[in-house]
């Protein structure tokens, strides 16, 4: 129990630290350790499977993914005046979570169940089939839009944010 | 409300949902967008799973969040990419810089 | 898997795998797209030809993916294998005859992708057996029809027809989801013959729901009244694809839907006699504005519109054989009409009728194909649709409203007389301005002639088609299997008075065009009343209104639309608030 607090107070602590940080790939880091504790948190709540699989995506190949792209794009630092005042963000933030606590946390049973039988591999691929499907066709049109957004260095001009050109991409 | 787990791990979720909110209302790099969108979607995961083992369903919870995972993970890698194009062409990741729509 | 299954595959597969071999094919290499893409198109075409031997009323493949959706379905009984093997051999025709009309235009690959992608798509869509698996084809086969119609997307006139068009069908398409969804939370499954078989039991309000809601979506797809401006606004399509899509498939996907769930509704109060009034409406208003027309292919798309609304007045009325039979009959002819007319504008360059004139004699094959499609349409005895109408007639007016019955006769008069001017204009008389029109090529004839030996032949199937129809269709035809053969059917269309009369009306059709220099005083009178139906009887100055207020209304909102994604994050979040205030008042937690 007081294993599941600790972990639970890291984790808030390593995403607040991922948002706050000033460096981006500081940033990215703060991130992978908060992806880390909530595959720990993951485990500890009896999903094994899913678990590993949140540490080796989430904390691994996001990670690098984060680590590239941040090397190409470069550091930049700009002014820290907010879009939207302090007052509304934070009642809005506020209301939001005070909302959503209020609506759920008073009818949890105070212990965890028992686990069933079904094992993971039956239910990914068998009783929700579909998903694995949909799971599939989300991949590869990440994949295609991917392809198609690197590849798109043929004959650009530049895109101009005030008048709107933008060098067509014929697929 | 009790200090039990779930309650505890619902705190979590909560906090990861605010915090990752709190990132996108404020920041305005785009890869920090990114780090906030992958923060709210932990919250998700975490709130699926807790959902699945609260019925008793550890399984059906499971293949729910693996899904998020790798919905999150495709956008995250969309998401990059569109920041790195967006850095060579316009030259700046500010998302005030980048709104074209003309009053 | 059994031999079924593995045609039915063919049918929606093979076109598939032969878009997607056209998109990767690339827009450089002309001469592999003009040889994978018939070919393709055929061997899906030889496949729903074979199905038709194979065809049941039982669920034949059944793929299972996961208990949340059920399972996807297909069932290859008499409406689904007749309307696959229309659409894939007319597909196949229409491919045909776009190698040599598309000849020198650009971006052929994204054509082909796209055209082989909806004739798949259209053969799943009426030989699948699960409602959701149905609503996933309608809204591909509308996405191929938006595609295609704004193919030359460099023409403002084409884009707009093209947006028109999807904003229309997909309004519909909410009535769909709507019944689907209402079916769904009734039934519990998704499956149409588990609904078909239990569809007495439930509620009649829902029943009504549901019916009024797959009527909605059925007249805004086949162009009915209210929703018939967007036919017209889509012949900015390339010919072929006029054709294929808004003659003779996509558009018979809303008469396919009234029939395919007609036992269902045929009880609701109202729904029959709401079927019939939407037809006739649709049939009278549609003749008179293809009387008034000068552009040939609104010519023929009005008449497509007008044909519709036999079949829908036909299913309303209760005749089930008698509007699929019509439906395949208009098809034939129609697609026949379509690629001759595609023809006729590909050598001389223009559609409007007005500046054509005296083509038969530089084009003597296509004028003999226009001509055998436009008696067909007319309905004068012999060709097809002759056979179906009058059909359609005799059971209009054992089982409807006389008024209406007189309607439709009315129209059929109609009908002979515009499609005579129609033929008058383009092909005889003098030219009237210097046209110079050469005859089709190798590949258009070759899609030409078969469609015209099927006008000429398709009426002699009327009785295996109608003993496929009641042998496959448990809940549409209860009761024996019927065995009258085609000779008894079509002895009992010579033999009713009801023939005799539409013959005369048809007749009367005709002879006013001939002697329509005698006839002047009257046109004269109703010139104001055809610049009245030339303007769609102010449909369109009701389609304008609605564009202009959405405009207005929308310049109004765009203060909230501020491009800055921290206040769009905000706005998210504001409405998530929203959600959660009502759950917390209405549930009363």
């Amino acid at each position: 129990m007081l294993l599941n607090i600790l972990i639970v107070v890291g984790t808030l602590i390593c995403s607040i630290q991922a948002i706050r940080s000033n460096r981006l790939l500081i940033s990215a880091l703060w991130l992978a350790g908060s992806s880390a504790l909530v595959a720990l948190l993951l485990y500890m709540l009896g999903a094994a499977e899913v678990a590993v699989i949140e540490l080796s995506v989430g904390a691994g190949l996001v990670t690098v993914i984060f680590v590239f792209a941040i090397n190409i794009a470069g550091e930049e630092s700009f002014s820290i005046r907010r879009l939207i005042p302090r007052p509304i963000t934070w009642g809005l933030l506020a209301v939001t979570v005070v909302l959503l606590g209020g609506l759920t946390l008073s009818h949890m049973a105070p212990v965890l169940p028992g686990i069933d039988a079904l094992p993971f591999a039956k239910a990914v691929w068998e009783v929700r089939g579909l998903d694995a499907l949909l799971q599939v066709i989300i991949i590869f049109s990440g994949v295609l839009g991917l392809l198609g957004l690197l590849a798109e260095n043929s004959g650009a001009g530049q895109f101009d944010p005030i008048s709107g050109d933008k060098p067509g991409v014929k697929l | 409300m009790n200090f039990s787990i779930p309650n505890v791990i619902l705190l979590a979720v909560l906090g990861l949902l605010g915090v990752g909110l709190y990132g996108l209302l404020v920041m305005r790099n785009l890869i920090k967008v990114v780090v906030a969108l992958q923060i709210l979607a932990k919250g998700a995961i975490l709130a699926l799973v807790l959902a699945g083992r609260m019925q008793g369903a550890i399984g059906i919870g499971q293949s729910m969040a693996l899904t998020v995972i790798v919905a999150d993970t495709v956008i995250a890698v969309i998401g990059l990419s569109l920041a790195v194009q967006v850095r060579r062409h316009c030259g700046t990741l500010d998302v005030q810089a980048l709104s074209s729509l003309r009053r | 898997m059994t031999i079924t299954a593995w045609l039915i595959i063919a049918v929606i597969g093979l076109p598939w795998v032969g878009a997607v071999a056209a998109w990767a094919a690339g827009e450089k290499r002309v001469k592999l797209l003009n040889i994978l893409a018939p070919c393709f198109s055929l061997a899906a075409g030889l496949a729903a030809l074979l199905l038709i031997g194979f065809s049941s009323a039982k669920v034949s493949l059944s793929l299972p993916v996961g208990g949340a959706f059920g399972d996807f379905s297909f069932t290859p009984d008499g409406l689904g294998v007749a309307l696959a093997a229309i659409a894939t051999v007319i597909g196949s025709l229409a491919v045909i005859f776009s190698i040599d009309y598309m000849r020198g235009e650009s971006q052929l690959s994204r054509y082909y992708a796209l055209v082989l992608f909806f004739i798949g798509a259209m053969a799943g869509l009426v030989l699948t057996n699960s409602l959701l698996l149905m609503f996933v084809f309608w809204e591909i086969t509308a996405l191929c029809s938006y595609a295609l119609i704004s193919f030359y997307n460099d023409d403002p006139k084409a884009v707009a027809g093209g947006i028109k068009a999807l904003i229309i069908t997909q309004l519909g398409g909410i009535g769909l989801l709507a019944g689907a969804l209402l079916v769904y939370t009734q039934t519990g499954s998704f499956e149409i013959s588990n609904f078909l078989s239990i569809a007495h039991s439930l509620s009649p309000i829902l029943l009504a729901w549901m019916g009024f809601g797959f009527l909605i979506a059925a007249a805004a797809k086949s162009a009915q009244f209210p929703f018939q401006t967007w036919l017209p606004d889509a012949m900015e399509a390339p010919t072929p694809i006029s054709a294929l899509i808004h003659a003779a498939t996509m558009v018979n996907a809303g008469v396919y839907l009234l029939v395919r769930f007609y036992p269902a509704f045929r009880e609701v109060i109202g729904w029959p006699m709401a079927v019939m009034i939407i037809g006739a409406i649709t049939t009278l208003m549609a003749a008179v504005m293809a009387l008034v027309a000068n552009d040939l292919k609104r010519v023929l798309a009005y008449s497509t519109v007008s044909q519709l609304g036999y079949m829908v007045y036909a299913v309303g009325a209760g005749g089930v054989m008698s509007s699929q039979f019509h439906l395949l009959s208009h098809a034939i002819f129609k697609a026949l009409l379509f690629l001759a007319a595609g023809a006729v504008i590909h050598s001389v360059g223009t559609r409007d009728m007005r500046q054509m004139g005296g083509l038969g004699r530089q084009m003597p094959i296509v004028r003999t194909v226009f001509i055998i499609g436009a008696l067909a349409l007319a309905g004068i005895p012999i060709f097809n649709g002759f056979w179906s109408k009058e059909l359609i007639l005799e059971t209009g007016l054992t089982n409807g409203p006389f008024v209406l019955y007189l309607v439709m006769v009315f129209s059929a008069g109609l009908t002979a007389l515009y499609t005579f001017r129609c033929v008058w204009l383009v092909f005889y008389g003098e030219p009237r301005t210097q046209m110079h029109g050469h005859d089709a090529g190798i590949a258009m004839r070759v899609a030409l002639v078969p469609l015209a030996f099927g006008v000429v032949t398709s009426w002699l199937l009327a009785g295996p088609f109608e003993h496929l129809l009641s042998s496959t269709l448990p809940f549409h035809f209860p009761g024996a299997v019927s065995t009258t053969s085609t000779w008894e059917i079509l002895m009992e269309v010579v033999t009713t008075p009801a023939t005799l009369f539409a013959l005369v009306i048809i007749a009367l059709g005709l002879a006013g065009w001939w002697w329509r220099d005698r006839l002047s005083g009257l046109t004269k009178a109703l010139q104001g009343f055809s610049r009245f139906a030339a303007d769609s009887f102010g449909f369109e100055k009701i389609n304008k209104a609605i564009v202009n207020e959405a405009q207005t209304s929308g310049e109004a909102l765009r203060v909230t639309q501020t491009g800055q994604l921290n206040w769009n994050v905000a706005g998210i979040l504001i409405g998530l608030v929203a959600v959660l205030v009502t759950l917390l008042l209405g549930a009363g937690l």
